[in-house]
C-alpha cells in the first residue's frame, strides 16, 4: 500500500481518447491532490466534458493512466467500480430518476451498492438532503421540482456515497438564471467541507472565488494551468488570453 | 348541482350549427336509428336454444361433465385471488398517500358499488348475459358466491400489507385453480371453450413477456452471440404468421420426436404462441428501453450501480411504464389471436361454436348468426376491460413523471 494521504486523488498520464477519427482529448496530463478544488474552463467542444468522464469511465481512455486514489483504472470491472463507489458525479441535465421519490433517489445508491439497511439509508439521505437545504422535498418525485431544486437533489444523492471525490460536468447550464446560485452556493459550502472536486463550469464568478486551480483546455489538450489569481489577471498563453477577452 | 341544460339549445349548437354538420348528422342519425331497429327485431325473433344447450359447451369444451364442480372450485379460488390482490393494492395505495402526506378518501357502500360497475361493465354484461342463458339455478349461485368471495377477501386482505400475502394472492390461488382443473388424470387436452382461451392467454403472457424481455435485453447486449442471437430469433418469428407456427408446432414437431416424447396438443401450441408472442413483446419492450435516456444509465452508473441493477432498478421501471399502451395492445391481440388454435384441432370458444353449429339439432340453420355474436361478444368484453383497466394503469403511474 501507498501513503493514502500524500498520494495525489487525481492522476492523468497522457491521456488519449478518440471518437472515431476525431481527437477529443491529446496528451493530457493533470494531478488533482486531495481537498484540492480544480475548475475546468474552456470554449464549448475543448473536450472538458470528456476528460472528467474519463475519470470515472463513463469515457474509455484510449492511452495514458488514469489513477483515482490510487487505483488504475482498467477493463477491470472491480476496479471501475471501485472508483465509482469514491466518487460522485452531477451533470448538467441533472439526471435524477424520475420514478423514484426524491428520498428514494438519495438511498437508492447506499442501499443497493453500499448494503446499508434502510432506516440508515434514510437517515443518511435526509442529513444529505439537509445539507443542500432541501429537506422537505424529500417525498416529492423529481418531476415535482424547480431545475435548482432538481441539481441539489443530484448532489444530496452523490453526497449519500460518500464519495472522496465530486465531478461536476457543466452543474449550472441547464438552469434558469435565477436558480444557479443556489446550486453555486451547494458547491462551495461543499469545497469548504474539504471535499476534491473537478469542476467543468463557464461560471468565471464561481472559479475565481472557489479554485484552487483553474485549468484551461482547448482543442482536446490543457493549454494552461495556473491560480484563479494568476489565471483570470495574469494569462501567459495567447489561446487563453484571446478566450478570456471573448468571456470576461 | 350541475346546472339544468335544455335540451333544444344544445343540439343546436353541436348537433345542426351549419349544413354539413345537419347533414351529418341526419345521415348517421337514420343509419343508427335503421341498426337498433334491425337489433331489436333480431333478437325478439332470435332463438338462442343453441346457445342455451351449449352454454357448457362454450365455456369449458368438452371438459367432463361429471367433473364440473373442478371449474366451480377453481372460479372460486380465482375470485379470491382477485379479492386478495385488489385489497393489497388498496392498502398499498392507503400506506403510500398517508406517506406522502395526501389525503385517501375511500368511497363507500353505494359509491363504491356504483364504481364498480362503471369500471368493469363490460364484464358485467357479458356475465349476464351468459347466466341468462342458464337453464339451472346452479351458475347463478356459483356467481353469486364468487362475488361473495371476492368482496370477502378484498375487505380481509387490506388489513394485510406485507409482501407475502401479495403472492398467496397471484400466485398460490392461482396455482390452487390450476391443480384442480389438471389434476386426477385430466390435463391440459382436456380443457377447452373459453377457459382454455383464457388459459392460452395468461399462459402465453406469462411465459413470452420474460422471454421478450431477455431477447429485448439480449438485443442491446455488448456480446456479438447475444445480440445476434436476440436479432435473428425475433426477425425470424416476426417474419412468419402465427398460424404457421402453430402448424408447425403440431404436425412438425411430431415428425422429430418419438411417439412417447410429444408433448400434448395445448403444449405444442403455447410453445408456438410464446415463442411468437416473445418476438413482438421483445420489440415493445426495446422500444420503451430506447425511450429512457443514456443520462439515466451513466447516473446510476456512476453511483456504483451494476450493469444489472442499473437495468433492472432505474432503466425497466420507466422503460416498462413507457410501453404499457403497446403491451395491452399486444396482449389484447394475443388474447384474439388464441382462436387460431382451432384450425389445428383445439376447442376453444370459437371451435366450440362451429362444433354446435354442426350439431344435428341445429345443423344446416344458419345458426352462425347466433354463436358467433355470442362468441364476440365474450372477445370484446375481455379486449375492452384489458384496454380500459390499462388507462387506468397508465392514469395512475402519471405521477411523478417528468
Amino acid at each position: 500500500m501507498t501513503d493514502s494521504t500524500t498520494q495525489p486523488m487525481i492522476q492523468l498520464e497522457g491521456v488519449d481518447k478518440f471518437f472515431g477519427a476525431f481527437q477529443a482529448l491529446q496528451n493530457i496530463n493533470l494531478s488533482v491532490g486531495r481537498t484540492e478544488v480544480v475548475v475546468v474552463i474552456g470554449p464549448s467542444g475543448s473536450g472538458k466534458s470528456t476528460l472528467i468522464r474519463c475519470v470515472n469511465r463513463l469515457e474509455k481512455h484510449d492511452a495514458g493512466r488514469v489513477i483515482v486514489d490510487g487505483v488504475e483504472l482498467s477493463d477491470d470491472l472491480r476496479n471501475i467500480q471501485e472508483i465509482r463507489k469514491e466518487t460522485g458525479m452531477v451533470f448538467q441535465q441533472f439526471n435524477l430518476f424520475p420514478h423514484l421519490t426524491v428520498l428514494d433517489n438519495v438511498t437508492l445508491a447506499p442501499r443497493q451498492v453500499r448494503h446499508l439497511p434502510k432506516a440508515e439509508a434514510e437517515a443518511l439521505g435526509m442529513q444529505m438532503l439537509t445539507r443542500v437545504r432541501i429537506p422537505e422535498q424529500a417525498r416529492k418525485y423529481p418531476g415535482q421540482l424547480s431545475g435548482g431544486q432538481q441539481q441539489r437533489v443530484a448532489i444530496a444523492r452523490s453526497l449519500a456515497m460518500q464519495p472522496k471525490l465530486m465531478l461536476f460536468d457543466e452543474p449550472t447550464s441547464a438552469l434558469d438564471p435565477e436558480m444557479i446560485k443556489e446550486v453555486l452556493e451547494a458547491m462551495e459550502a461543499l469545497a469548504k467541507t474539504g471535499m476534491t472536486m473537478v469542476v467543468v463550469t463557464h461560471e468565471m464568478g464561481f472559479a475565481r472565488a472557489v479554485a484552487d486551480r483553474v485549468v484551461f483546455m482547448a482543442d482536446g489538450q490543457i493549454v494552461e494551468v495556473g491560480t484563479p489569481d494568476h489565471f483570470f489577471t495574469d494569462p501567459q498563453e495567447p489561446r487563453t488570453k484571446l478566450f478570456l477577452s471573448q468571456i470576461l | 348541482m350541475t346546472v339544468a341544460v335544455t335540451p333544444g339549445p344544445w343540439v343546436r349548437k353541436h348537433l345542426f350549427s351549419t349544413p354539413f354538420n345537419s347533414v351529418v348528422t341526419t345521415v348517421l342519425a337514420t343509419g343508427l336509428v335503421y341498426l337498433v331497429s334491425a337489433l331489436v327485431q333480431f333478437l325478439a325473433g332470435a332463438d338462442f336454444e343453441i346457445l342455451r344447450v351449449n352454454l357448457a359447451l362454450f365455456m369449458v369444451g368438452s371438459f367432463p361433465r361429471n367433473q364440473l364442480w373442478r371449474v366451480v372450485v377453481a372460479v372460486l379460488c380465482l375470485a379470491v385471488s382477485a379479492g386478495m390482490a385488489s385489497g393489497l393494492l388498496l392498502a398499498a395505495a392507503r400506506q403510500r398517500a398517508n406517506t406522502a402526506g395526501l389525503g385517501f378518501e375511500r368511497p363507500s357502500g353505494m359509491t363504491a358499488l356504483v364504481n364498480v360497475v362503471r369500471r368493469f361493465w363490460p364484464l358485467l354484461v357479458f356475465i349476464i348475459v351468459c347466466l341468462a342463458l342458464t337453464t339451472t339455478i346452479a351458475p347463478t349461485l356459483v356467481t353469486m358466491a364468487a362475488l361473495a368471495l371476492l368482496s370477502a377477501s378484498r375487505l380481509l386482505s387490506q388489513r394485510l400489507h406485507r409482501r407475502q400475502f401479495g403472492w398467496i394472492a397471484v400466485v398460490v390461488w392461482p396455482l390452487a385453480a390450476y391443480y384442480i382443473l389438471s389434476s386426477s388424470g385430466l390435463g391440459w387436452d382436456d380443457w377447452g371453450g373459453l377457459m382454455l382461451t383464457i388459459f392460452l392467454t395468461v399462459a402465453g403472457i406469462l411465459f413470452a413477456f420474460p422471454l421478450g424481455m431477455a431477447l429485448a435485453i439480449g438485443r442491446r447486449s455488448s456480446l456479438p452471440v447475444l445480440r445476434w442471437f436476440s436479432v435473428s430469433y425475433i426477425e425470424l418469428i416476426r417474419g412468419v404468421p402465427l398460424i404457421t407456427l402453430l402448424l408447425m408446432g403440431v404436425f412438425a414437431l411430431g415428425f422429430f420426436l418419438p411417439l412417447e416424447l410429444r408433448p400434448s396438443h395445448v403444449t405444442r401450441v403455447l410453445v408456438a404462441i410464446t415463442a411468437f408472442e416473445a418476438a413482438y413483446i421483445a420489440e415493445v419492450i426495446r422500444g420503451g428501453l430506447r425511450s429512457v435516456g443514456i443520462g439515466q444509465t451513466e447516473a446510476a452508473s456512476s453511483l456504483g450501480l451494476s450493469n444489472w441493477k442499473t437495468m433492472r432498478l432505474i432503466v425497466l421501471p420507466q422503460a416498462l411504464r413507457a410501453t404499457i399502451p403497446a403491451m395491452v395492445g399486444q396482449f389484447i391481440s394475443l388474447f384474439k389471436d388464441t382462436t387460431l388454435v382451432a384450425v389445428v384441432g383445439l376447442g376453444d370458444i370459437l371451435a366450440a361454436s362451429a362444433f354446435a353449429n354442426a350439431q344435428p339439432d341445429f345443423n344446416a340453420r344458419g345458426l352462425a348468426r347466433i354463436t358467433l355474436p355470442f362468441v364476440a361478444l365474450a372477445f370484446w368484453a375481455g379486449s375492452y376491460t384489458m384496454s380500459r383497466e390499462a388507462g387506468r394503469l397508465e392514469r395512475s403511474l402519471g405521477i411523478g413523471e417528468r
